[in-house]
């Protein structure tokens, strides 16, 4: 057995000089394409998926809009008020908000915070009220308070509302049903890096639940610091609505050894797997999730998800989705097919192999995988397919 | 804290109908009720020994467990601690019926709503095909808030007595310091009751079975409960 690797969490960085200089020319380049005419959503794009994400809170108020193509005018919107009596979501809400203490900064003042989750109640009924198709969920308050607690109310209300109707639509149904489907993806993502680990997990009977507050909450609700959960918004937003199961995948990968080593049973796997690590190596995690959104697009995983399916009638629009996305599917593959080819003439190390692979083919994918590290690839791969994804997501309209 | 023993898990079918080896027996608790009624704040009182500083809501399912002692044998419960909002009940906390010895059934004293949410409660366990023999108990949380009790005890026993179960009140809170609810469980006194339960019925579980060997996995199906225990009676109608 190799030993756990630890990649990106101790590499060390090239000095700080040349950290603090990539930093001013990643902002510049941010403002660079705030200010270009029309505005360039796909660099700024680029910006919140590479190194660092969107770097300040300042820059995230500028861009965070901009992903979600949210109109200017509707930033600066009084935000009505909303009432509380003979609210149906009030008591949920209310209770939810009361107990999220540790989403707040540690040292905020007692009075300050109060005000914030007053703020955070107003959000999310606001949203609610003017969206009755919406359902609220425990675990939305998490999403919401990074929000607010970055952009402030009056914009949190703006992109919240643009985020729920698009990016977490599909958890504010009346039921669960389609949440549960979206976990479904997580296995077949995990069997095609990681077979070892796949069928481990299958033996445990484990479950996908553990992942779920994961995927509802942008992982807002299982990490502690603040500014991973922020840096994480940045590449969510920046990308397709189902990169949170993939980046769901990626922790799990990562943390192989500690999986395989636990006892093979539901609820000491369950329990493992849901105390995440606080100390992810974030960036690399990123981009290899970015590698495998590429690699494994949902729609070639969509049968195996669907399959998984206990529930006959699945009301997602996977299938819908497969049909429609033969382009961008049929110009990954390709590109696919042609840098393994070039592997296979080449000697190339698997750089970014993330186990041992148990067969040949597996192992060229992986090594595949290795390349596409160097982020910018992936990330505009990502970023490309996003927005050839957009007009049927109407994810910006 | 886990057993880590991978080698054991992959025995044959047949390893295991030799004598098995000595192993700690799991006793797998369900912990439901309303949303805020305490869920998480009791089963971490108990398995942590202290009441927690801050709790959230519970999203899906959290896990937690404790080594105990019952004559001479260590235990190990394993308490699921499942979020009570109702739309997670369907999809989401259905796998973790499966193989339950025992459900606690918690309401909040002092919110009437979360005790009359019991009845669908109860038939939520009755469609996950819970036998009658799977020890249920109902915990009434929060007695420390003695000014703002809505639901009493005669109320409370009346309704535990009707469905076969036996009534505790407690408090995650402050369930050891003296005076403030002299009718007050404690929470280990409680976990203990049904563990003892349990031990008490035959023939019970080894932790963990080999894979494939589902018919005896199912053991809740063929335990015959032995229907001593004074607090879970014998009840006609259930």
């Amino acid at each position: 057995m190799e030993k756990p690797r630890r990649d990106g969490a101790s590499s060390p960085r090239n000095g700080r000089q040349d950290g603090d200089t990539r930093r001013k020319r990643k902002t510049a380049d941010i403002s660079q394409a705030l200010s270009a005419n029309p505005v360039d959503v796909a660099t700024l794009r680029r910006m919140a998926i590479s190194e660092g994400g969107l770097l300040t809170d300042e820059i995230r108020c500028q861009v965070w809009p901009r992903l979600l193509n949210v109109a200017p005018h509707l930033l600066d919107q009084d935000p009505e008020t909303v009432e509380r009596e003979n609210n149906k979501d009030y008591n949920q809400v209310l209770l939810d908000v009361q107990r999220s203490l540790r989403r707040f900064p540690p040292g905020m003042p007692d009075e300050q915070r109060e005000g914030l989750q007053e703020e955070l109640i107003d959000i999310i009924l606001r949203v609610l009220k003017r969206n009755p198709q919406l359902h609220y969920y425990q675990g939305y308050h998490d999403i919401v308070v990074t929000f607010l607690l970055v952009v402030g109310e009056r914009m949190a209300t703006a992109l919240v509302e643009k985020l729920s109707t698009h990016h977490l639509r599909d958890f504010m149904d009346p039921t669960m049903d389609n949440t549960k489907h979206i976990l479904n993806y997580l296995m077949p993502i995990i069997e095609r890096v990681n077979p070892e680990v796949h069928d481990f997990m299958q033996q445990a009977e484990v479950g996908t639940v553990f992942a779920l507050s994961w995927l509802i909450t942008w992982f807002g609700h299982v990490l502690s610091d603040f500014r991973h959960v922020v840096r994480l918004y940045d590449f969510f937003l920046a990308c397709h609505p189902l990169m949170p199961i993939y980046f769901a995948a990626v922790i799990v990968l990562h943390r192989e050894e500690e999986v395989l080593e636990c006892e093979c049973d539901m609820a000491m796997v369950h329990h493992l797997l849901s105390q995440i690590p606080q100390d992810l190596p974030y960036e690399t995690l990123i981009s290899r999730a970015g590698d495998l959104f590429v690699q494994f697009p949902p729609s070639e995983l969509a049968r195996e998800a669907a399959a998984h399916e206990s529930m006959a009638a699945s009301t997602f629009k996977d299938f819908e989705l497969a049909s429609t996305q033969q382009r961008p599917d049929s110009v990954l593959r390709r590109r696919r097919r042609q840098k393994q080819a070039a592997l296979e003439s080449s000697t190339v190390s698997p750089v970014g192999a993330v186990s041992q692979p148990s067969t040949a083919r597996r192992f060229m994918r992986l090594a595949v995988m290795g390349l596409t590290v160097a982020l910018g690839a992936a990330a505009l791969a990502v970023v490309n397919t996003a927005l050839e994804w957009a007009p049927k997501l109407d994810l910006f309209p | 804290m886990a057993e880590r023993d991978p080698s054991a898990q992959f025995g044959g079918p047949f390893t295991n109908s030799t004598i098995p080896p000595p192993r700690t027996r799991i006793f797998k608790i369900i912990v439901i009720g309303d949303s805020g009624v305490g869920k998480t704040c009791l089963t971490y009182r108990f398995c942590a020994g202290k009441f927690p500083e801050k709790t959230e809501a519970t999203i899906g399912v959290d896990f937690r467990e404790k080594l105990v002692e019952i004559d001479g044998e260590s235990i190990k419960i394993q308490l699921w601690d499942t979020a009570g909002q109702e739309r997670f009940r369907k999809s989401m906390v259905q796998h973790y019926y499966r193989n339950v010895h025992a459900v606690v059934f918690i309401y909040d004293v002092t919110n009437h709503a979360s005790f009359r949410s019991l009845p669908a409660w109860i038939e939520e366990c009755k469609q996950h095909a819970l036998g009658s023999e799977v020890p249920r108990i109902l915990v009434g949380n929060k007695c420390d808030l003695q000014d703002s009790v809505q639901v009493g005890t005669d109320e409370a026993q009346h309704f535990a007595d009707a469905h076969c179960m036996p009534l505790f009140e407690t408090s995650a809170k402050s369930p050891n310091s003296p005076g403030t609810h002299h009718n007050s469980d404690h929470v280990e006194a409680i976990f203990m009751t049904v563990a003892h339960k349990l031990k008490s019925q035959k023939p019970l579980v080894l932790s963990q079975l080999p894979k494939g060997s589902e018919g005896t996995t199912a053991l809740t199906g063929r335990i015959e409960g032995d229907n001593t225990a004074a607090t879970w009676g014998s009840c006609g109608s259930c």
